[in-house]
């Protein structure tokens, strides 16, 4: 909202000296954010009010015009200008040297300089409005026509700013920080608290008076829809632009001036924060009813749209129909014509939900349903009526009100609040007198009785519509007055009992930094909702899936039940710059079904659970290489992270897997997450190109956390351990397990034998076919005594003959 | 002679002891000890000399002889340690091979900054599911029941999920505060808590705007709290993110669950106060709101706000590491794009 500085003055006596920083400085430390202090008066530095000598034809170029220009001063300058309405005697807005222009009113600000057009010297620019940002204030009825000042009766060489009432400050407040303030949307709103603040008078806007006749009449037909309406039929009223202050008023709180019968509603509005609309009476049939529309009911807005409206909508009507959206908009059918000689001023009070459901409901929010929706206090019909009848009355000398109604249906009881002086004093944590008190609250309008500790407070009508309920509220009055700043911090010295060991928040942390810092992958975020092509290609099913009721986008409308698809997106995304890396995302994932609450039996949300999932990517790694890394960051978490440990199973292939590649990852006999290569058609439909990707999913709530840590001491070998490789010929199908099993499962190959370690396996060139060649590492060693070679031997033999007996290996011929 | 020969090799040692490299003690070697070497010439005198001379002279140049073929030997051992086991061009400028290294995200560290700031002071930690009710995320929190923020424009409903009473409706959560009213719900007052997470908004996003963005609420509740107790808290947390002390102000602010409501804004740590483009020149940027927590929400979590009273901030995550890097795009957490992320190792 921008608000006029010499427009806030009208209510509220601010010194010419005052300090605009400071002042807005502490209207956002206590009331509201003000975001820009702007001196208007700066937009027209070097502008000023010049008139046209002499115009002549330009030598060299047909559509331009030399004119010698008066600017005050003694001086005539001469000025290339291209406009088509250039008359001697014209007074006109001249841009000198310095000025900042916009070239036809668009692209940069430009600054004006000395120059020669077309062989001419010009000083200067004679403008048109929107050159000098006024389009809005004067707007040109036609292409290349300068701004006509002639109105304006002023010497030559007055500033601009002077002479346009320009020299102003126009203060723009953030809307988001008043929502809850009713009272605050016009200037004198705002003058109250400024006159609170500084502790001076605020002017008294004069209810309105005068012999009115009553013949006309207001029905209403929902008392909480429509608290008050006001309607005033007048005649001997017209067309026509409303006095200049007026329009530059409204032209500086941001609006367009349009006639005087249009202007005088949004000034009022402007100044009172209470919407008024003028319909015209010739084309209002009997009397004005408010109602709710019929469903299906049609209205024509007075910006064409046609709305189809439904019994949630409340219309202002005549006998004929609706004429307008209550609150909201105007009709087209009794909207203000040239012809217009006779109005109805509505001056009303509408409840502010209804409001909000018909412009969200029409995507139609204007300026008074804006307005509207904040909860307007219905007492302020009467500022706003006051403020139109006079400016009706001064702009209409020969006005006569033919009509009058006040039809006031529910009035609104004021919030009446006991407070403890010493609950205020023990929450404030510091004391404030009683006089300091009460005179902040009774500049903001309250009504204060103190009668010992008790505090009856009475709240002004503009704070009663839900702002001021509670004594808490009025706490925070007298708290913003004082200044927040003004309260010395006091510490908090809560004592709790016990120390802080969350272990499965540690889990958790815990898991990532391995991830991150010892396992070197990234950790990346992603949305919760997953795009459609990946939800297919990886999950390949919705069945369970939840959606958004209104998504991002509408191929963004399943929300994740796995973090698989997002990584594979964020995969796809990565590998235009790298051939090799690895990310995971720790993240909850949502499932339709299990509804239930911890919190609230009425309640059921749906299961949620916190998985973790990563990504091994690479082109340049083989398949084994990235299966085991991949498995390898699994096997060493739970023993880095002190959770108990879970096996791999392959029970049950993961729907995104590679066929062979693949296992499942089960804690206590259930499977609690998966890992495994993705398969080709799966990476296609993902749009991966060059990239091998193996893929985990755990999830992480089925995880435990160790009470402490468990792995046992082991003595050092007191005797040498040694390493033999063996290679030999298996079965290709043969797993490491059965291998491992069979030489270090329940019964040892050889009592010698310590551990026992892959090294590689080899299919291809001099393997037969059917075969594979596994190295085994064997570490041989006893507690007694250093073996001999020959003792080593004789235990690496052992382990080889089992191996054969066992699995029908044969040893490799080197 | 026998003068003649101490003082060669006296010479000698000295040279030896001069000699730098390999070259110059071969040098020292052929020079007194080779075939034309001073002591081997020398020798060639020895018949020379009278018989009775003769053995002790002899004696005495072989000794001299072999003293100094033993220190050439212990020089040349002693050279060949200090020398470089590396051409002299080793390039030490070369970079290092830096160990494999992964990262968390930036926003994880900003998170697990607090956290560990929070527990020294005794704070837990929550968190909640992302998923809840209408009644949790609004009716709780004493947002009345036709507030703007309900509506779909601005949260996420469900769907199926997005219609009758306000505790069948189901959205992801706009803010983190309702679970903090599940916390006291289920937890005995006093309370000392911090809940981080991710809450979402149906919203046109752009480079300050994100429909998924992280919060830290901070949470203490106890009798008589004052409502700047939470200027110690708030202190606290910008003077860890930030390294030091930073200036904070408390103005007027209003959010339906709190009451007084406060914007707290922080110095502005790219200009100094002295107001920048970052901060739209006013010096102070906006971080969290604050305030004590309205009676009705802690009414809603079983309390008696005539006994409890609290204070409460919500720091926006996304906003705070944007400020400690100068990350102007806040799209950039949710992009997955490593060459964003590594930036943070």
């Amino acid at each position: 909202m921008k608000l006029s500085l010499s427009w806030i003055k009208d209510y509220v006596a601010i010194p010419e000296d005052a300090d605009l920083k400071k002042l807005a400085y502490d209207l956002t430390m206590s009331t509201v954010e003000v975001e820009d202090v702007e001196y208007l008066a700066r937009r027209f530095d070097h502008m000023v009010v010049g008139v046209i000598e002499k115009v002549e034809p330009h030598p060299n170029a047909e559509r331009l015009r030399v004119c010698k220009v008066d600017i005050g001063g003694g001086e005539s300058k001469g000025i290339v200008c291209g406009g088509i309405n250039l008359t001697e005697g014209m007074r006109v807005a001249v841009s000198c040297p310095g000025a900042v222009v916009r070239w036809h009113g668009e692209g940069e600000p430009v600054v004006i300089k000395n120059s020669k057009l077309r062989g001419v010297e010009s000083f200067g620019m004679i403008c048109a409005s929107d050159e000098i940002g006024l389009g809005e204030l004067f707007p040109a009825k036609q292409e290349a026509e300068i701004l006509d000042l002639s109105a304006f009766d002023v010497p030559a060489g007055t500033s601009l700013a002077e002479a346009l009432d320009m020299d102003d400050v126009i203060l723009e407040i953030d809307n988001k920080s008043m929502t809850n303030r009713p009272d605050l949307w016009g200037h004198y709103g705002i003058a109250r608290e400024i006159a609170a603040l500084y502790d001076l008078p605020l002017k008294e806007i004069r209810p309105f008076e005068g012999d009115v006749p009553s013949d006309f009449r207001v029905e209403i037909e929902d008392p909480d829809r429509c608290t008050r309406y006001i309607g005033v039929e007048m005649s001997g009223v017209g067309v026509k632009p409303s006095p200049y202050k007026m329009q530059n008023r409204i032209w500086k709180a941001g609006m367009r001036p349009i006639n005087a019968l249009v202007d005088i509603t949004n000034y009022v509005m402007l100044a009172t924060g209470n919407p008024t609309h003028a319909f015209d009476a010739d084309n209002i049939t009997d009397h004005i009813v408010v109602r709710h529309a019929a469903e299906g009911e049609k209205l024509l807005l007075l910006n064409d749209t046609e709305l189809t409206l439904g019994e949630d909508d409340l219309v202002i009507t005549d006998s004929k129909g609706p004429v307008a959206l209550a609150g909201v908009m105007g009709g087209a059918k009794d909207s203000i014509l040239p012809k217009t000689e006779r109005v109805i001023l509505e001056v009303a009070n509408f409840e502010a939900a209804g409001i909000r459901r018909t412009a969200l409901r029409y995507d139609t929010r204007t300026e008074a349903s804006s307005r509207y929706e904040k909860a307007i206090d219905p007492e302020r019909c009467e500022q706003a009526l006051a403020l139109s009848m006079k400016y009706f009355k001064e702009i209409y000398p020969e006005l006569k009100v033919t009509g009058y109604c006040d039809n006031y249906v529910k009035k609104l009881e004021r919030a009446e609040i006991d407070v403890s002086l010493s609950w205020l004093e023990k929450r404030l944590g510091k004391h404030l007198t009683n006089a300091e008190m009460e005179g902040k609250l009774v500049q903001l309008g309250f009504e204060v009785q103190i009668d010992g500790d008790n505090m009856h407070v009475t709240a002004p009508t503009w704070r009663s519509t839900g702002d001021i309920s509670i004594k808490d509220d009025v706490m925070e009055e007298v708290a913003r007055m004082y200044g927040y700043d003004n309260f010395e911090a006091t510490e908090f010295t809560t004592t709790f009992t016990g120390d802080i060991n969350q272990k499965d928040k540690n889990l958790i942390r815990m898991i990532k930094e391995y991830l991150a810092n010892r396992c070197g992958m990234q950790e990346v975020y992603t949305y919760p909702w997953m795009n459609d092509v990946f939800v297919n290609a990886v999950l390949q099913n919705t069945d369970g899936i939840l959606r958004l009721a209104t998504p991002p986008a509408p191929d963004l409308s399943y929300i994740r039940s796995s973090l698989l698809p997002n990584l594979c997106e964020a995969v796809v995304k990565n590998e235009r710059y790298f051939n090799d890396f690895s990310i995971f995302e720790e993240a909850q994932v949502f499932f339709d079904r299990d509804y239930t609450s911890l919190y609230d039996e009425t309640e059921s949300l749906p299961r949620q659970r916190r998985h973790i999932g990563a990504a091994f990517a690479s082109s340049t790694k083989d398949i084994t290489t990235l299966f085991r890394e991949a498995k390898g960051v699994l096997e060493l978490m739970p023993r880095y992270t002190h959770m108990e440990a879970y096996e791999f199973r392959k029970d049950e292939k993961p729907v995104w897997a590679d066929n062979v590649v693949w296992l499942n990852v089960c804690l206590d006999g259930e499977r609690i997450g998966d890992m495994g290569l993705m398969a080709k058609k799966v990476s296609m439909e993902c749009g991966i190109k060059n990239l091998s990707v193996m893929l985990f999913e755990l999830d992480a709530s089925k995880l435990k956390p160790l009470k402490s840590r468990t792995n046992r001491f082991a003595h050092l070998a007191a005797y040498p351990e040694t390493d033999y490789d063996i290679s030999m010929l298996f079965d290709s199908g043969a797993s490491w397990d059965e291998i491992y099993d069979t030489i270090l499962g329940s019964k040892k190959a050889s009592a010698l034998l310590k551990a026992a370690s892959f090294v590689e396996e080899y299919r291809g060139k001099q393997i037969p076919q059917g075969k594979k060649s596994v190295t085994i590492r064997l570490s041989i060693g006893s507690d007694e005594k250093t073996l001999t070679s020959q003792e080593i031997e004789n235990a690496a033999n052992q382990v080889m003959k089992k191996l054969s007996k066992k699995m029908g290996a044969e040893l490799r011929m080197q | 002679m026998k003068d003649k020969i101490n003082s060669i090799l006296s010479e000698a040692k000295n040279k030896i002891i001069e000699a730098a490299n390999e070259g110059e003690l071969q040098h020292v070697k052929g020079a007194y000890i080779g075939k034309q070497g001073l002591l081997s010439l020398l020798m060639k005198e020895i018949p020379t000399l009278d018989v009775s001379f003769r053995p002790e002279m002899g004696k005495l140049l072989n000794q001299a002889k072999n003293e100094v073929k033993e220190l050439i030997d212990g020089k040349r051992v002693e050279l060949k340690l200090k020398a470089s086991e590396v051409s002299p061009d080793f390039d030490c400028s070369v970079p290092g091979i830096l160990p494999s290294g992964g990262g968390l995200h930036p926003i994880t560290q900003m998170c697990y900054d607090l956290n560990d700031t929070f527990r020294s002071m005794g704070f837990e930690i929550f968190e909640e599911d992302e998923i809840t009710s209408e009644m949790y995320a609004f009716d709780k929190l004493n947002f009345p029941p036709n507030h703007p923020a309900r509506e779909s424009m601005d949260t996420y409903w469900l769907e199926g999920h997005d219609s009758g009473s306000t505790n069948e409706k189901l959205c992801l959560r706009p803010h983190l505060t309702g679970g903090s009213v599940r916390y006291m719900q289920t937890h005995k007052p006093p309370y000392r808590f911090v809940y981080p997470g991710r809450v979402y908004r149906n919203e046109t996003t752009d480079a300050h705007h994100e429909r998924a963005f992280f919060q830290y609420e901070a949470l203490i509740v106890d009798k008589d709290i004052t409502f700047t107790a939470g200027k110690v808290m708030i202190k606290s947390i910008l003077s860890k993110v930030f390294g030091t002390d930073v200036p904070v102000r408390m103005r007027a602010g209003f959010f339906p669950f709190v009451e007084p409501g406060f914007e707290i804004d922080m110095q502005c740590q790219v200009c100094g106060g002295k107001g920048c483009s970052v901060c739209k020149h006013v010096g102070w940027i906006e971080v969290m709101p604050g305030g004590s927590p309205h009676p009705n929400v802690l009414r809603a979590a079983g309390l008696d706000p005539d006994e409890y009273t609290g204070f409460y901030v919500n720091i926006g995550l996304d906003r705070l590491v944007m400020m400690r890097y100068g990350v102007d795009d806040v799209r950039l957490f949710h992009s997955a794009d490593l060459r964003f992320l590594k930036q943070f190792r």
